[in-house]
């Protein structure tokens, strides 16, 4: 085998010359002290000098005093060169000094070639197009999630209104308890409201389809880095917006998220705005309630609702800055943008499993729990002739309870005590306000006449149907890029029976202006407080002081943000 | 140059990229990474999140929040002046 010898050229590194005589004198002073033979001297002089503390105990112990001795000479005779900072003038030094020697020896472009993810970023975190960019991607994200989700909507409604809700009634025929007020527990009460919330399980699976796709792809950084932007401009903290997109997902989590920021004033601050940002609980009352009044935009109202909340959250968050929390706004920072990435199909499914599995955790627990303390208190009548689950539900404790607060929300065109019923169970949990309004406005609708089958029809029926929905979700699709290959097929992503009752109910609270009652009852759905997780959240982080400050200030907001867009539609002839 | 880093953290105009800030200041990005950590480690900048950035992806989760989460990664690295 050949070899060859190679002689690079010595390229010595030579520290300044005040630095360069102590390190001179330190080299001396430790061929003095034969303890000290184990290390170079040279480097042991300079590591000395730059504070390491773990490496100065070990040569004390081996050389005694007369190290310290002499460094602490050294160290008083360098003082008035760099003051405190000769460990930053010792690094900033080699620093210079491979940068210079770099320079020299690599030949490089003179314009750095732009990878992919480069040429990518100079259009997404433009300082112009980045924001519009962020925009138009987060309406492709709801337009989707809302039209392909739509048909296995009506897929899980039927599955759940029909075949689930006629075994469980056969069931309970069966151990002799049809036609009592069990049956209307569990078919009115338990499978009803939990069933109406996990209905919107599609809806959630394709949001969270989209938002995992942007996720891995790299995507979310830099939607944070230019909302931080935009932030910055307007005094506010950039890096608020990091916990904010969280809250897109989750208030909760949001809220520990808050952790990030530098002070307790710029955290509390955070904190209060992050509840604005639409979470994933709300979109159920969304596409329910937009399904009903705005079939052929709700895409379009839920991408404004989104957008309303990040806008609300900018405005207060202004007004926070010159008021309760004035002062500095904070520096900027640098933030590392991952590389795109190819998101993986198991990745992806991951984050579609874990987020939607939480929410149908939460539908098993607090949604039923809920759903069933709503049909007693409908069942229990506080007046009229009625007996148990067998009065009208006007007259009901829920009603009588709801009817309270009526007044409240009378200005906003949603006065009735079935939609305040519905945001009073709400504060438990955003999907909570789906499964009130279906128990409030549905179990009074007559029941639709289902034809007897067998169980065999009703699995055929299930697997048809899935099929049928699948075709549907494929052809919608196109649709919104603009070539609608479904026909004029009506698209009706919302429970069966429900929609006149909800229609005729806001209609008639508000005085004939039922769409702007529902935009505004969306509007405070919104904005007001998310859930009690999450106020126990702000509890927990920033005190009580704060989590009352929040929750009135969340109410005072929604109040009025929904009598705006009520009354003012109303003047505005709309 | 090490000052130069804690300068440009001073008087930027909004948020940076760590790629942008390489090139503004002609430095190499991992020299760069370098004189960070340096700083951090003098306790003049500091470096927060980044566990759900360039290495975890989608093994990234958030199971330790009970009601779950989404856009975790959306928690890049950040590195900022210490207050």
């Amino acid at each position: 085998m050949a070899t060859a010898t190679m002689a690079l050229p010595n390229a010595p590194l030579r520290y300044t010359a005040p630095i360069e005589a102590e390190l001179d004198y330190l080299v001396a002073s430790f061929a003095t002290m034969p303890g000290l033979a184990v290390y170079p001297a040279r480097w042991l002089a300079i590591q000395l000098l730059e504070g390491d503390e773990t490496l100065l105990a070990e040569a004390e112990q081996l050389a005694g005093p007369a190290l310290t001795e002499a460094l602490e000479a050294s160290m008083a005779r360098l003082q008035p060169h760099y003051g405190d900072e000769l460990d930053v003038a010792l690094v900033d030094q080699r620093y210079r000094f491979v940068h210079a020697l770099a320079g020299k020896s690599l030949t490089r472009p003179a314009v750095p070639p732009l990878t992919l993810s480069d040429r990518i970023d100079q259009v997404v975190t433009h300082r112009w197009l980045g924001i519009p960019i962020f925009l138009m991607l987060m309406w492709l994200v709801f337009t989707l999630t809302t039209e392909v989700a739509g048909p296995f909507v009506d897929w899980v409604d039927d599955v759940i209104a029909g075949p689930l809700s006629g075994w469980a009634t056969a069931l309970l025929s069966l151990v002799g308890l049809g036609e009592t007020w069990v049956e209307g527990l569990v078919v009115d009460g338990m499978l009803a409201g939990m069933g109406g919330v996990l209905v919107f399980v599609p809806v959630l699976l394709s949001l969270y389809f989209a938002l995992a796709l942007l996720e891995d792809s790299g995507y979310m950084a830099r939607a944070a880095f230019v909302m931080d932007r935009l932030m910055h401009s307007l005094g506010l903290h950039g890096k608020s917006f990091l916990p904010m997109i969280v809250g897109f997902g989750c208030t909760v989590p949001a809220i520990y998220a808050t952790r990030t920021l530098d002070s307790q004033r710029d955290r509390i601050l955070t904190g209060l705005l992050v509840p604005f940002m639409s979470c994933g609980a709300r979109l159920p009352v969304y596409v329910l309630i937009a399904a009903i009044f705005f079939p052929a935009q709700a895409g379009m109202v839920i991408f404004g609702l989104y957008v309303t909340g990040i806008v609300v959250a900018i405005g207060s968050g202004m007004l926070l800055r010159q008021t309760v929390f004035r002062g500095q706004p904070a520096a900027p920072f640098v933030l590392e943008l991952p590389p795109y990435r190819l998101p993986t199909p198991r990745g992806v499914w991951n984050q579609m499993w874990e987020r939607t599995a939480a929410f149908v955790r939460k539908a098993w627990t607090i949604i039923l729990g809920t759903s069933v303390v709503v049909w007693l208190l409908l069942a229990i009548p506080v007046r009229g002739e009625g007996s148990f689950a067998d009065a009208p539900l006007e007259d009901s404790a829920f009603a009588t309870l709801a009817g309270g607060v009526t007044p409240i929300f009378a200005p906003l065109g949603f006065g009735s005590w079935e939609t305040s019923g519905a945001l009073m169970t709400g504060f438990v949990a955003k999907e909570v306000v789906v499964a009130t309004l279906i128990q409030t406005y549905a179990v009074d609708e007559e029941e639709e006449a289902h034809e007897a089958t067998s169980f065999g029809e009703d699995v055929l029926g299930i697997v048809g149907g899935f099929l049928a929905a699948t075709g549907d979700a494929l052809l919608a699709i196109p649709g919104i890029i603009g070539f609608d290959l479904a026909g004029d097929e009506e698209e009706e992503a919302t429970p069966s029976g429900l929609r006149g009752a909800i229609e005729r109910g806001f209609a008639a609270s508000s005085g004939g202006h039922s769409a702007l009652a529902a935009l505004a009852f969306l509007v405070f759905v919104l904005l007001y407080t998310p859930c009690m997780v999450a106020v126990a959240a702000a509890r927990h982080e920033f005190g009580p002081r704060w989590m009352w400050f929040s929750i009135v200030g969340q109410f005072v907001i929604a109040w009025l943000g929904a009598l705006i867009v009520f009354q003012g539609g109303k003047l505005l002839g709309l | 140059m090490l000052h130069q880093v804690l300068h440009a953290f001073e008087s930027a105009d909004g948020p940076l990229a760590l790629d942008d800030l390489s090139r503004q200041l002609g430095i190499e990005r991992s020299a760069l990474e370098g004189m960070i950590a340096f700083w951090v480690r003098k306790g003049r900048l500091q470096e927060l999140g980044g566990a759900c950035g360039q290495a975890a992806g989608a093994s990234c989760t958030c199971s330790s929040h009970p009601a779950g989460c989404s856009i975790t990664s959306a928690g890049s690295r950040v590195i900022t002046l210490k207050a």
